[in-house]
């Protein structure tokens, strides 16, 4: 692999601190039939999101929040880090945010499953530091699931 | 109480929880009863790019680290540096990238994960996560560091 160019952390967890916002705003609005309604549209975001830094991160509207208001007003970042973890846990939101988006075609009650999921690991990485996601990178590249 | 009330306060609560628990255990190290002789030639360590075979007098610490491990150099600045101003105390890193077979064979499951050897090379403590410094210290005097 070439050069990889490395993210200051708090990018993934300020992105991660507004996907959990939405995805409880989701969970809440989904969890009664009438309010599915704007539920599902939050969703559905989450959706567009996801598939957004899974394909084309570089130039994804958190990236662009976190250069433009909050990066100016952080001190410089300890450490960078390698951007693989945090890109495959975006696969992994990207993974619940599908069920969620196919749950009003199958059983309306996978979308606050998944978003109940989806605000567990943005709430944990952004308040806690902790990434679900990333903590599984190893763990499954050593059962052979992902290379 | 309304469910739709009740469930987002849970699933907060719930989530909440996991953080504070996970504050609370990551980096905090367990006791291991191995007969394991760890060989650190074998292991393939290095210490700043060189190759490490010597244990220390007294412990010696193992870092198992990857590519891409967002904490591990600052885990190794903060021991190296300690090992640095200890006596009969060494350290050590193990890329583990492309070494799954190395991950398998001691269940390491996140990095950096540390190894304390006794100074027969035995693994008598383990760390998953960046290492509480103050336990870190204790279960080092008990090998005789200081």
């Amino acid at each position: 692999m070439s050069e990889l160019k490395h993210i200051d952390p708090r990018g993934p967890r300020f992105g991660a601190a507004i996907t959990s916002v939405i995805s409880l705003a989701s969970f809440i609005l989904s969890t009664s039939l009438w309010s599915l309604l704007f539920g599902y549209p939050l969703m559905v975001l989450l959706f567009i999101l996801f598939a957004w830094s899974v394909f084309s991160p570089n130039n994804h509207p958190y990236q662009w929040l976190f250069k433009k208001f909050v990066r100016p007003r952080l001190s410089d970042p300890v450490e960078l880090e390698d951007p693989r973890p945090p890109q495959f846990a975006q696969k992994v939101g990207f993974m619940f945010a599908i069920i969620g988006t196919l749950g009003f075609f199958v059983i309306t009650w996978l979308i606050p499953i998944a978003a109940a999921f989806i605000f567990l690991a943005s709430f944990l990485n952004a308040f806690f530091g902790y990434c679900l996601g990333c903590q599984m990178y190893l763990g499954l590249k050593r059962l052979g699931v992902i290379r | 109480m309304d469910f739709s009330l009740l469930a987002p306060v849970a699933l907060v609560a719930l989530s909440s929880a996991v953080g504070i628990a996970y504050k609370l255990l990551a980096g905090r190290g367990h006791k291991v009863n191995s007969k394991d002789v760890i060989d650190l030639a074998k292991l393939g360590a290095t210490n700043h790019a060189l190759p490490m075979t010597q244990l220390g007098q007294k412990a010696t610490l193992v870092q198992f680290t990857t590519e891409y491990c967002g904490q591990c150099p600052g885990v190794r600045r903060t021991l190296s540096q300690l090992a640095y101003r200890t006596g009969g105390l060494e350290f050590c890193e193990v890329d583990i990238t492309n070494r799954l077979d190395v991950a398998a064979r001691f269940s390491i499951s996140q990095t950096p994960t540390v190894f304390v050897l006794n100074s027969d090379g035995r693994l008598v403590f383990r760390v998953g996560g960046v290492p509480k410094m103050k336990q870190l210290g204790e279960e080092l005097e008990k090998l005789g560091v200081k």
